[in-house]
């Protein structure tokens, strides 16, 4: 990912979404730059795949904006750019069992999106662009037929895959698209939506809760921690030098599938009593180029003193 | 020496994405599940052979409730059973076999008819009901007010407002029927209206309509049966109660109901005259609960694997 | 390595499902044993024939499922052959004790968390209840949970996820088992939490001596707890061995594949290895290795006859062909040579800036 020319593709500021009283995320700040893999990693409750949905415009948000492309998109759209947006962006899912309607055909399911707005000239137009979808992700024309429960975890989460880039999407929200997966499944998944980015020069916005997964696929990781965002920062610059104190309990906590590391590792533990923000109140701040962390001005200055030595 | 065994060989990774299984057609597996049960085989057979029975027989007797040709021949009441009379004669010279199928057919049509229209005006309303909040708030209101009077008290006062008769009846037990299975497919709806399938569905862009024909209903068949399988036996009751209370049917439409009130009074001395009606109704209604529940049990794609 | 006492002995362990009038072969002779206040991991995909082995030990089986062939021997009791629940009342729970993945299973939701211990500490313990309460306050304090005398009382969803796992522990530690199963005990969990509860457990089994075996599909648990690792595959083990003997020295294709499919192990714009297929169908009688139709190295012999295991130290054994000596030569797969210097490279590499200190490792030399 060069640095240099950075189109900004999603935009989003002052994000709060409130679920009745209860709010599940606030002051949330982040762009997502074209071509980019951008990775949101938090533990169960973070908010996270309620960021991914509110981007989706299933949740709606209370605060904030939204922008897709430059135009605000969380709030009552016209048809024609309901239309775009569908098409332009589209989500995987994570529990491949449960994201399939189990009464379709892989044929209905993969063409939904398409015979919505008839995106076809013609009936051989569409077959023809749902087998080149279930080919792109390595299935067979063959499996049209077939319903979801015929197919194996790894191939329904294709399935899931096909569906949405039948649309020819921008962007994509991947909601741990792998962790519901066998782990010998896993690569499989992970290596396809890598192919299909390169090809299709596709934007990610990648959910999970594994840190470690996520390094190898991101470019830049946010990580989120009750509904705020902690740290974002490119992946390595990340995962070499993590500042906020949850971002560093999260990397310890982790387990290394390597023995010798793992048997020997320390575990640090994040109570949230670290901080004290009493009186200096946190904001979101660039301590280094692209590398932001949620701190007051006490952290700031120790944040950027770590930084020095390094 | 070289083993000719140990020599590395190449596999074909599209081999794997192949699926050894026969293609899984639905309707198929439902009737395979349906006709696996031979009890119920059974009791369809014999649903068959009533209806078409209660159909054609009446035609063929010409029973009418309004005209009774044996009332002043008294050698012909109460006559035992026989192969002429294979449930004896009644107190005005009747062939009860003939009172007894022409009863039949009253019910089944009622049942029918009745569960008929219930189910899909329930089933359509329940399916909007249940996706939209704001229809919601409304409905749920009417819901409540209507459900919390007994229904055969609603029918009744309807049935006195309407008058008696056939058609009356139906519409009686329709006005405010379906909105119990409307209640009940709302819930349902509810239920599985959140799945991750359907938010797939909406990031697709699937309007409403669709969503709830192609992605809701599908999911809801096995348990639309289960209802229709309760719902045909329990209007058949709801009619024969309401015309043993003699507020139902008028006294030209033959009615089992009336039949049993009207045989009651002979229990005493002639028995079989009572039993007739009941025992028929009996068997109808299990008959029809017991190949409903198979029908809504093989329709649920969970017993096809 | 030597000398060690074995507590659990299970041979030619056979467990069938009857599905439909079909036979479904979910254990297919598996064969090892468990040695005292070990940890010894079980790793396999979901339809290895994991949690089903583990449920024969326990007489867990659905009710269409049956130990058909093998012996299962505990303190020279014969499990295999034990068939009503009533025969199964002083094992279950009392010698081996389990600990499943979603501890809302284990637990009742409209008791209180208190009664469920005491219950299960009167019934196994035979004390008082004044006794029993006052064990159950100390056990849930030895589990971690900080004012236990006040939560004594509360629900079991007034609890958090994390600390329902540790009530599930206490549970079954309060009738001191000999053995702990934990099945995958902290997938449902999150990571730090996760990390907590692995602790825990170690702690308690240090404390309390009692043998552990984990089910699990994480390699990363696997290296967090294990003493030794059994591989299982299509309802077989294909390979066992200490826990650093099976991550720097595999020998079976299959755990070549897990351990190279690592999403650690990517490299930015290279594809990482995978496995592709499905793992066979156990209705049909499998023929030669289960394990053919998806290994990169298969040979001819792989689809024709079925592999012994061989021996490759006295303590690893791998069942695959590619340990016969008739063999050509081939190289093991790239991505997990020198697994253990990458894995230093990829935790540790490049750390140079000032928060070392936080995650250091040492490096002890394999003893």
């Amino acid at each position: 990912m060069g640095t240099e020319k950075k189109e900004v593709l999603v935009s989003i500021r002052d994000l709060e979404i409130k679920f009745d009283e209860y709010v599940a995320v606030s002051n949330v700040n982040f762009d997502i730059y074209k071509g980019e893999t951008f990775s949101l990693v938090g533990e169960s409750g973070s908010g996270k795949t309620t960021i991914g949905r509110a981007l989706m415009r299933i949740h709606e948000t209370s605060k904030g904006d939204i922008f897709f492309k430059g135009k605000k998109i969380n709030q009552k759209v016209g048809a024609r750019l309901h239309k775009e947006l569908i098409k332009k962006m589209q989500m995987i899912f994570q529990d491949p069992a449960a994201s399939l309607n189990e009464r379709a055909t892989i044929d209905y399911i993969v063409s939904e999106g398409l015979r919505n707005f008839r995106l076809y000239k013609n009936e051989t137009e569409r077959q023809q662009k749902v087998r080149e979808a279930l080919l792109s992700v390595g299935l067979l024309p063959e499996h049209l037929t077939r319903y979801p429960h015929e197919f194996s975890g790894g191939q329904r989460q294709r399935i899931g895959i096909a569906r949405a880039m039948v649309m020819e999407p921008e962007f994509i929200v991947a909601d741990e698209p792998i962790s519901a997966l066998d782990v010998s499944i896993r690569a499989q998944v992970l290596n396809l939506l890598k192919k299909l980015q390169q090809e299709k020069e596709l934007t990610y916005l990648f959910i999970a809760h594994d840190l470690s997964v996520v390094r190898f696929i991101s470019d830049r990781i946010a990580v989120i921690h009750k509904g705020k965002i902690v740290e974002l920062a490119e992946a390595e610059e990340l995962f070499l030098n993590p500042l906020h104190p949850y971002t560093k309990s999260l990397l310890s906590a982790i387990p290394i599938p390597d023995p010798r590391l793992e048997k020997n590792k320390k575990l640090v533990v994040y109570t949230g009593e670290e901080h004290d923000y009493s009186e200096d109140l946190p904001k979101w701040k660039e301590i280094k180029a692209g590398h932001f962390v949620w701190a007051n001005d006490a952290e700031e200055k120790r944040y950027r003193m770590q930084m020095k030595i390094g | 020496m070289q083993d000719s065994r140990f020599e590395f060989v190449t596999v074909d990774a599209r081999v794997a994405e192949e699926i050894e299984a026969p293609s899984y057609s639905y309707w198929q597996s439902v009737s395979k599940q349906f006709f696996k049960k031979k009890s119920t085989v059974i009791l369809l057979l014999l649903m068959v052979v009533i209806i078409l029975v209660a159909l054609i027989q009446p035609e063929l007797s010409g029973y009418d409730p309004m005209n009774s040709p044996n009332i002043n021949r008294p050698e012909m009441r109460f006559r035992g059973i026989s192969l002429q009379y294979p449930y004896g004669t009644d107190g005005v010279g009747n062939s009860v076999w003939d009172v007894v199928w022409a009863g039949t057919r009253t019910s089944l049509l009622v049942g029918f008819i009745v569960a008929c229209i219930n189910t899909s005006i329930g089933v359509v309303v329940g399916a909007v009901w249940g996706f939209s909040k704001a229809i919601d708030k409304v409905m749920i209101e009417v819901f409540n007010i209507i459900s919390s009077v007994p229904y055969i008290l609603i029918v009744t006062v309807l049935l006195y407002t309407f008058g008696r008769g056939f058609w009356q009846l139906i519409l009686a037990m329709c006005l405010t029927g379906w909105l119990s299975t409307a209640y009940f497919i709302r819930t349902q709806v509810m239920i599985i209206r959140d799945r991750e399938y359907n938010l797939a569905s909406s990031c697709l862009g699937t309007p409403m309509l669709r969503l709830v024909s192609r992605n809701i209903l599908p999911y809801l068949l096995s348990v639309i049966m289960t209802n229709v399988s309760l719902e045909i036996p329990a209007a058949i009751s709801t009619e024969v109660t309401l015309s043993f209370l003699g507020i139902g049917l008028n006294v030209a439409v033959p009615s089992l109901g009336r039949m049993i009130n009207q045989y009651a009074n002979y229990f005493n001395g002639y028995p079989h005259l009572f039993w007739a009606p009941v025992l028929t109704l009996a068997l109808v209604t299990i008959s029809l609960y017991v190949i409903g529940q198979t029908l809504a049990d093989a329709s649920d794609p969970r017993t096809h694997r | 390595m030597k000398g060690r006492d074995t507590i659990l002995s299970i041979r030619d362990l056979e467990v069938t499902f009857k599905v439909r009038d079909r036979q479904l072969k979910a254990i297919r002779r598996i064969s090892f044993d468990l040695y005292r206040g070990e940890t010894l991991a079980i790793v396999g995909e979901s339809g290895s024939g994991k949690s089903v082995l583990m449920k024969s030990l326990t007489g867990m089986l659905e009710s269409n499922g049956t130990v058909s062939g093998g012996s299962i021997r505990f303190f020279g009791e014969e499990l295999a052959q034990k068939k009503k629940p009533r025969e199964w009342e002083s094992i279950r729970g009392a010698k081996i004790a389990t600990v499943f993945q979603d501890p809302m299973t284990s637990l009742n939701p409209v008791r209180t968390i208190g009664s469920q211990i005491v219950e299960v500490m009167m019934k196994h313990q035979r004390c008082s209840r004044k006794r029993a309460k006052q064990l159950a306050i100390e056990l849930m304090e030895r589990v971690g949970i900080s004012e236990a005398a006040e939560r004594f009382d509360a629900y079991p969803h007034e609890y958090s996820g994390g600390m329902r796992q540790r009530i599930v522990i206490a549970i079954a530690l309060a009738c001191r088992p000999q053995i702990l199963i934990c099945d995958e005990p902290t997938t449902a969990l999150d990571v730090t939490v996760q990390a907590q509860i692995l602790n825990l457990i170690k702690q308690l089994q240090q404390e309390e001596g009692f043998t552990t075996i984990y089910i699990t599909h994480d390699l990363g648990v696997v290296a967090n707890v294990a003493d030794r690792v059994a591989v299982m595959y299509a309802g077989q083990i294909v390979e066992y061995g200490e826990v650093e003997e099976i991550f720097y020295e595999s020998a079976h294709p299959y755990t070549w594949a897990l351990l190279s499919s690592l999403p650690q192990l990517g490299q930015k714009g290279e594809r990482l290895f995978s496995l592709h297929g499905t793992p066979p169908s156990l209705y049909h009688d499998i023929v030669g290795d289960a394990f053919a139709p998806r290994n990169q190295y298969a040979m001819r012999i792989d689809f024709e006859e079925e592999p012994p295991f061989f021996e490759i130290t006295p303590t690893h054994y791998a069942k695959t062909w590619l340990c016969d000596p008739r063999v050509p030569f081939f190289k093991r797969p790239k991505a997990i040579e020198g697994l253990h210097q990458k894995m230093v490279m990829i935790y540790q590499g490049g750390n140079v800036s000032g928060n070392r200190e936080e995650r250091s490792f040492s490096f002890n030399s394999r003893s």
